[in-house]
């Protein structure tokens, strides 16, 4: 509190000297006598500097600036044509891709089928060959056992015929024997 | 007293001769006010030269600088008065920059400051005020009076309406020339108040210090603003000239 009382204590009298100033001197600005010189002045150095603006600073400037307009344009530009140009590039390299898979799927599938074609045909070739072993040898069978059923019955007949000799004087006649037999 | 009064706040505002000169009896003689008109310039100068000495695609610091300017007054311009307006930008853009580096020099210890006086403000109002209504006149004939009647308007309304309009329409350049102006002639003079203080306090002006960056940092402010505001007031003023409908 008492610090800013002092301050105010120093300011009252300064303000009073300020006001007092004020009024013997009047403002400058109202000082008609140094407008002539003032705006002739304002005149000289704003022409100089309006001409200076005019002719060298933005004829300058405005190109710069739209020279890096152009330019920025421009690298954009050559920026998008490459990425188009990778992404045609990824396209095609999809699309060989794509094309590769499907040719060797076709490939996978046809020799998946020719190789069961030719399996089938195996198996069919060996069943028709075992069948066909299988019924000639269920002939030999047959035969072999006509044949040896008709050797049996013969060694049959020899073996009543020469016992039957033994005790008879007159042997049966073979036909007699195999009809006694059956 | 007061022009040996050191805290005198009005004493930075008063011009000085340097070089006594007359034209048929006029005095136009080189003064304070006129070397710290051709330090602005030189200022500008200084910036677009160094800015311009070195032009590349990628730009450096007083490249990058120029070009924001330019672009900042060029965008301004093109969003108010649209591409009509590419005849006036010279005009524009010399006016920002002189406006903006006579509050910046302004702002220097011992400097003085152009655009606190109202002579020189009034000078580009009124010359913007009479470009304006030539430029309204030429581009829209007569049609141009219709800014003093807006479209939509009951009829009966117009006696009040059209004083109105013209009144502010008049006053346009005042309001313009005595809002940079006043600006400058306050800030400065309370920061001439604050900077005595400073020293009548002696040790205790520490507190008025602090309060004087605080003041100083929004005077800084205030400087850019109000050369940006002259600007683009300019703007609205040449839109209205050119689109007198809208």
């Amino acid at each position: 509190m008492k610090f800013f009382l002092k301050i105010f204590i120093f300011i009252l009298p300064l303000s009073e000297a300020y006001a007092e100033g004020q009024k013997s001197a009047g403002l400058p600005q109202m000082d008609i006598s140094t407008f002539p010189s003032q705006l002739f002045w304002l005149i000289i150095t704003f022409t100089a500097l309006y001409l200076f603006m005019w002719k060298f600073v933005i004829p300058r400037l405005s190109t710069t600036i739209e020279e890096r307009k152009d330019k920025i344009s421009n690298d954009i530009n050559d920026a998008e044509n490459l990425n188009s140009e990778a992404s045609k590039i990824l396209e095609n390299y999809d699309d060989k891709m794509n094309s590769a898979s499907l040719e060797s799927n076709e490939i996978v599938s046809s020799s998946k089928a020719t190789m069961n074609e030719y399996l089938d045909k195996l198996k069919k070739d060996n069943e028709i060959k075992i069948n066909a072993m299988i019924t000639e040898s269920e002939k030999k069978i047959h035969q072999q056992k006509q044949q040896s059923e008709q050797e049996i019955k013969k060694a049959t007949i020899d073996t009543i015929k020469s016992i039957v000799s033994k005790y008879v004087e007159t042997v049966p006649s073979d036909d007699e024997i195999s009809k006694k037999l059956n | 007293m007061a022009a040996d009064n050191p805290i005198d706040p009005i004493h930075q505002f008063e011009i000085s001769k340097i070089a006594e000169m007359q034209i048929a009896g006029i005095d136009i003689s080189f003064t304070n006010s006129s070397l710290f008109m051709v330090f602005a310039i030189a200022a500008t100068m200084t910036l677009f030269i160094l800015g311009l000495s070195k032009r590349s695609i990628i730009p450096n610091r007083m490249q990058m600088l120029s070009e924001l300017s330019y672009n900042f007054i060029a965008n301004m311009l093109r969003d108010q008065v649209g591409d009509q307006g590419r005849a006036y930008f010279p005009f524009i853009f010399s006016l920002f920059m002189f406006i903006f580096f006579c509050n910046f020099i302004g702002l220097i210890p011992y400097t003085f400051t152009v655009t606190s006086h109202l002579v020189v403000t009034f000078a580009f109002a009124g010359l913007i005020f009479l470009a304006v209504t030539i430029i309204g006149f030429m581009k829209n004939g007569l049609g141009y009076l219709r800014i003093f009647y807006p479209s939509g308007i009951p009829i009966f309304l117009a006696p009040l309406i059209v004083p109105i309009e013209i009144i502010s329409y008049l006053s346009k350049p005042i309001s313009l020339s005595v809002r940079l102006c006043a600006n400058m002639l306050a800030g400065h003079s309370i920061l001439k108040i604050f900077a005595g203080f400073i020293v009548m306090l002696g040790f205790l002006g520490f507190a008025p210090l602090i309060f004087l960056v605080v003041l100083y940092a929004l005077e800084t402010l205030i400087a850019a603003l109000q050369a940006y505001i002259f600007t683009i007031l300019t703007c609205i003023y040449l839109n209205d000239a050119l689109h007198p409908d809208h």
